[in-house]
């Protein structure tokens, strides 16, 4: 769908010639690192941008940021009473969704653009004629729409209450009328892999500029090196973990008897 | 200051880490328990992944364990014979509960099924246990004596393949021994506890054990089941959380330090009693996680990442 706005912009800017606007961005981090001590981090991305540069105070003009993180497989489950135990009784997977994804405008930008854009998290959550074939999901034994939208909004909320989604549009702030800057909460559940940050400055309702640029999350250091050991060699990492264990527990004890003693 | 955790891919306060594991290292200490009863539901309580608390708690038994055998065994007071015995039947025990471990997680029900059994045993040993103590304490005030039977012969004696336990003074059958060890095996192995608070009882009352042996005896073979359950959760589950356990491990063998102080100080009847409260409390808060309508009754785990 992306592409399809691409070509809209390209359009525009061949018949209308819309070659005046501008748009150039930056960022702080083209990495983030996960090491012992993280507990989530900021992500700065600034720039700059121009409906009509000859016009440099001319306050026109929207902007859209977007970050996307790595897909990933997920099961949600639904509890039900069973004799009055609230049990896990009906279970969709959804294949392929953003691990993390961060969506900011400017305030000029309302629903209905995103909507026809076909921007934003699972896209169908907006459009009042959901389009379910378009997601890759197993639905299980849950058939209804009704059903279907429950899981759908239940999968949103959940993502969100964890930080990992969030939509907002009073977070980016614009300086001297054509700069701008917006710090992103990375928080510390965050999945590893590679991450897009699609920026889109809009006039008139139109996407004029598009910008794309990737960042990475990574383990580093010994959080790296306990995951690659546990996945990759998992016995070794196993006698490792009762070496630790055993050393721990034996040199506490031999400790305290000496302390006693003494 | 926090702590990111590999396994679990989350990060938690290193002092909320270090603390819960020195309050429950300081009760396993007191109480003679390796204290995974009470390890895993706190670890889930702090955000810890079901599995990757079950699978974690295991190996920071093996070290509570450890350290408490050898303060038992310097005294003379372990039975490996019958530790040896218990072992031979949790060993097949532990390999049937990773498989009902591993099927529930695929099914979804791990949580209500480990919180259902968790409710029963802790509810059951806790009332058990206070009803006894508080008759001991009762009894003390009202300065009665009660004498009690070394042991007692019941149906475990009748048995055949009967092999002599000098350490313990018995002369029984072997196959009751390997039976409670295969079931505090599948225990282990599925509720990531070493199982101590319902093999004390067992060794007790089924096997008729002399109750000085069998605290010792009890650590000793759960230092082995939890090692291979820790062995069996790293390759089947991939959920043992290196990092955790070393935090949980170094704080727990410190507490359980200055539970065996505190124990010293107090009457058996009344730490008996005090666990029995400790049990209960335990249980009541599962048992209302179970019965009251969740805020959200929707639940979501990640199956996999695509790089």
């Amino acid at each position: 769908m992306r592409i399809k706005s691409i070509i809209i912009s390209i359009i525009l800017f061949l018949t209308l010639n819309f070659n005046v606007a501008a748009l150039v961005i930056g960022s702080d981090e083209e990495e983030i690192l996960i090491d012992a001590n993280f507990s989530g981090q900021d992500l700065l991305v600034f720039g700059a941008f121009y409906a009509d540069p000859s016009q440099p105070r001319d306050e026109k003009g929207d902007l859209l940021i977007e970050v996307v993180g790595p897909s990933e497989d997920v099961m949600l489950r639904k509890k039900k009473s069973f004799m009055g135990f609230w049990l896990n009784a009906y279970q969709v997977e959804f294949r392929d969704i953003p691990g993390f994804y961060y969506l900011s405008s400017t305030a000029g930008i309302d629903k209905e653009f995103l909507d026809k854009n076909s921007i934003g998290i699972l896209k169908a959550k907006r459009s009042s004629e959901i389009d379910w074939s378009s997601l890759t999901i197993n639905w299980g034994r849950v058939n209804s729409d009704a059903d279907k939208k429950e899981f759908n909004d239940a999968l949103i909320r959940t993502k969100t209450r964890e930080n990992l989604y969030k939509e907002t549009n009073d977070e980016i702030e614009i300086l001297d009328g054509n700069l701008f800057k917006t710090n992103i909460h990375i928080p510390n559940t965050v999945p590893v892999g590679e991450y897009a940050v699609n920026v889109y400055l809009i006039i008139d309702e139109t996407i004029t500029k598009q910008y794309s640029y990737h960042f990475t999350v990574t383990r580093i250091g010994i959080e790296e090196a306990i995951y690659n050991l546990a996945f990759d060699f998992p016995l070794f990492y196993g006698l490792i973990s009762l070496t630790i264990a055993v050393i721990t527990g034996w040199s506490g004890a031999e400790l305290f008897r000496r302390f006693r003693k003494s | 200051m926090s702590i990111y955790l590999p396994i679990a891919e989350l990060s938690v306060n290193l002092f909320v880490l270090l603390s819960l594991g020195g309050v429950v290292g300081f009760l396993s200490g007191m109480f003679g328990l390796g204290g995974g009863f009470l390890m895993t539901p706190l670890l889930i309580f702090i955000g810890i992944p079901t599995n990757v608390a079950v699978a974690t708690s295991a190996n920071q038994i093996v070290a509570s364990s450890i350290s408490g055998t050898i303060g038992h065994w310097r005294q003379g007071l372990v039975d490996f014979k019958m530790g040896g015995v218990l072992l031979i039947g949790s060993i097949f025990g532990s390999i049937l509960g990773i498989w009902i471990f591993k099927t529930l997680v695929s099914s979804g029900q791990i949580e209500t099924v480990i919180s259902i059994l968790y409710f029963v045993l802790l509810f059951s040993i806790g009332s058990l246990m206070l009803i006894e103590s508080s008759q001991v304490i009762r009894d003390r005030i009202r300065k009665k004596t009660v004498k009690k039977k070394i042991h007692y012969h019941n149906w475990a004696h009748k048995l055949p393949f009967k092999v002599r336990f000098y350490k313990s003074k018995l002369y029984i059958s072997i196959i009751p021994p390997i039976i409670i060890g295969f079931f505090i095996g599948v225990l282990s192995a599925t509720m990531g506890i070493g199982g101590a608070f319902i093999l004390i009882p067992a060794m007790i009352y089924f096997l008729g054990m002399p109750t000085s042996k069998v605290i010792g005896t009890s650590l000793f073979q759960i230092i082995f089941i939890t090692a291979i359950i820790t062995l069996l959760h790293t390759t089947t589950t991939f959920a043992v959380d290196a990092i955790l356990a070393f935090f949980l491990i170094i704080s727990s063998v410190i507490g359980a330090q200055l539970g065996v102080l505190a124990a010293n100080k107090l009457r058996g009847e009344e730490i008996r009693a005090l666990l029995a409260i400790i049990v209960l409390v335990v249980a009541v808060k599962i048992a209302l996680d179970l019965l009251v309508p969740p805020e959200e009754i929707f639940n979501l785990s990640v199956l996999r990442v695509i790089f």
